[in-house]
């Protein structure tokens, strides 16, 4: 490693990479910091937006004048609108991740470690399927919502998120990768497929496992297309992520506040599951 | 390798059922939609709903930014996904910190983001105070086709680390011999990287591409985080007027729209799985 890089030009790479490193946290830094600006302060810096006067600069603020939790106060004990919109995110988060945990990973294992006839046709149509964009899959979602009548419910949101080709995707190219020997061991013990799948294939699989949690928490808690157009008439059901653009105009004494409550669980989720993504993502390549 | 075995067909069972009965089957019968006048006789008019699609302004507007928004996002976090990660790659074992953070983003709801979007590219915000110690006028982010450009960046900034992680693991198993005999000969970063890194991981370079671009379709999140649900006709997406046929009810055109999307989408791809074909070919 030393001997490919002599020493100055290392030091460069360093600073390229601080730069950007910087850039990438500075949004979630300031975002924290002005969660604990004064809804008084706050409001008044916000007001300062949108003035189109050459001669006059918004105040370059980094952190709150004076420390305070008010914006906390009251979004969580005054005024419970912004809550019970985070309380529906978390609905729709919980409700896809536990739906996905039954169905994608029971399909990776049929479409990686089991031969039949029609498994490559049936990837071939995940891959299909992974490849076109919401804006064409919303049509037959629509159709078969608007059939059985859960258009306008939590569940148009939830039930076609289960069935996410990508993750299906992901999980199986790990498993393929997953050596022989160790399922003709557990064969050789008397286990079937249901134990193989359960004792031997999930717990290696854990940190794809745990990637696509992550991964899919990310989707589900930026969701704005699937409540947009499934919930338009139960606009009471939305998530948190959908309005962040109205309340920065109408709410903006307390809206950092909400953005930050709304990053924690994210944080979170990034810290527990860094290594299951950094070594859960290995797909070689679309086969 | 199970082989012959029933039980497979009891893994499969719940998903291929949710596909079938969410997406495959009602994508077929989109199709009549597509092909009827919408009317209580709902009469066969063959392919002139197409052909009223591809005349109509607002399609072929939403359609071309759609196009030109996702051609300018993927490309950009492909490029600079492959710097970051080669840049990463020479630092290893180290570097643990920038990489985190570079991955930070893709966690992050970008809903949430937004308010800081909104204060520095504000007329009088910060982005704006660097443009004048460049030297130049103040420019309106927030209005008119500049609006792009604070869109473009926040779907960069979100979909980087993504990228870069792919990129960094197919990097590291690249065998390290042949960097070292490529310093002895005298070559450079850049001639390595060109070289030796980005012949060796042409499969991962096409899955990343192809990864962002689909990424890049659903742009419309971004544009309505910074542009609300009417926006400038510079950023007008085609999920927009989708969702304006659909509140009318009109599911003629939405489907219509969606399958000449498709059509459209499946030819990009195709046309980039066979030049990958041809790439892999000649280099081996």
């Amino acid at each position: 490693m030393e001997f490919r890089q002599p020493g100055g030009r290392k030091l460069f790479t360093r600073a390229i990479l601080g730069v950007l490193a910087i850039v990438m946290l500075v949004p979630v830094i300031v975002t924290f910091l002005y969660s604990f600006c004064s809804p008084q302060e706050i409001e008044a810096f916000m007001k300062t937006r949108g003035n189109y006067d050459t001669s006059v600069w918004m105040e370059v603020k980094l952190s709150p004048k004076i420390f305070s939790l008010g914006q906390y106060y009251e979004i969580l004990v005054l005024d419970m609108s912004i809550l019970r919109m985070f309380v529906n995110s978390a609905l729709y988060a919980v409700m896809i991740l536990l739906g996905q945990a039954v169905v994608v990973p029971m399909m990776a294992y049929a479409l990686s470690r089991f031969r039949f006839k029609g498994r490559e046709a049936i990837f071939f149509g995940i891959i299909m399927l992974m490849l076109l964009p919401f804006q064409v899959t919303m049509v037959p979602n629509v159709l078969t919502l608007r059939t059985i009548g859960l258009l306008n419910t939590v569940w148009a949101v939830i039930i076609p998120m289960w069935f996410s080709p990508f993750y299906i995707f992901l999980i199986r190219q790990f498993m393929l990768g997953l050596p022989n020997e160790l399922l003709e061991a557990a064969q050789v013990d008397g286990a079937g497929t249901l134990r193989c799948y359960a004792y031997v294939v999930m717990p290696v699989c854990r940190p794809v496992i745990g990637a696509a949690v992550a991964l899919s928490f990310a989707d589900c808690w930026n969701l704005v297309e699937q409540p947009m157009t499934y919930l338009s008439q139960r606009m009471d059901l939305y998530p948190l992520s959908v309005e962040f653009n109205r309340l920065a105009g109408s709410n903006a004494k307390i809206v950092f506040a909400g953005a930050a409550l709304y990053i924690l669980p994210a944080l979170f989720i990034y810290l527990y599951f860094l290594d299951d993504i950094l070594s859960g993502v290995q797909l070689t390549e679309l086969k | 390798m199970f082989i012959r075995k029933k039980s497979v067909w009891l893994f499969l069972l719940p998903g291929l059922l949710g596909l079938l009965l969410f997406y495959v089957v009602p994508f077929f019968g989109g199709i009549y939609y597509s092909l009827t006048d919408g009317t209580y006789r709902n009469a066969f008019v063959g392919i002139s709903n197409y052909t009223g699609m591809w005349q109509n302004q607002m399609f072929l507007l939403g359609l071309k930014n759609t196009l030109e928004l996702s051609l300018i996002c993927a490309p950009l976090v492909w490029v600079f996904s492959f710097f970051i990660a080669s840049l990463l790659n020479r630092l290893r074992p180290r570097g643990a910190f920038f990489r985190n953070s570079v991955l930070l983003p893709y966690l992050m709801p970008s809903s949430a983001m937004l308010l800081f979007w909104l204060v520095i590219f504000d007329f009088g915000g910060v982005i704006n105070r660097l443009v004048t110690a460049l030297g130049f006028d103040r420019v309106m982010w927030l209005q008119g086709t500049e609006m792009r450009v604070p869109i473009i960046l926040l779907f960069v900034w979100k979909n980087l680390g993504f990228a870069v992680i792919i990129f960094l693991s197919a990097i590291q198993a690249v065998p390290e011999p042949l960097y070292e005999y490529a310093t002895l000969e005298g070559a450079g970063f850049l001639r390595q990287t060109f070289g030796i890194t980005l012949p060796m991981i042409v499969p991962t370079a096409f899955l990343v591409i192809i990864l962002e671009w689909i990424n890049a379709f659903k742009i419309f999140k971004e544009v309505y985080f910074i542009s609300g649900s009417y926006p400038d006709e510079s950023v007008y997406t085609l999920q927009h007027y989708m969702n304006n046929m659909y509140n009318k009810l009109n599911y003629q055109n939405v489907t219509t729209a969606a399958y000449s999307f498709a059509v459209i989408v499946f030819a990009l791809f195709g046309v980039l799985f066979l030049t990958q074909r041809r790439l892999l070919k000649r280099l081996s």
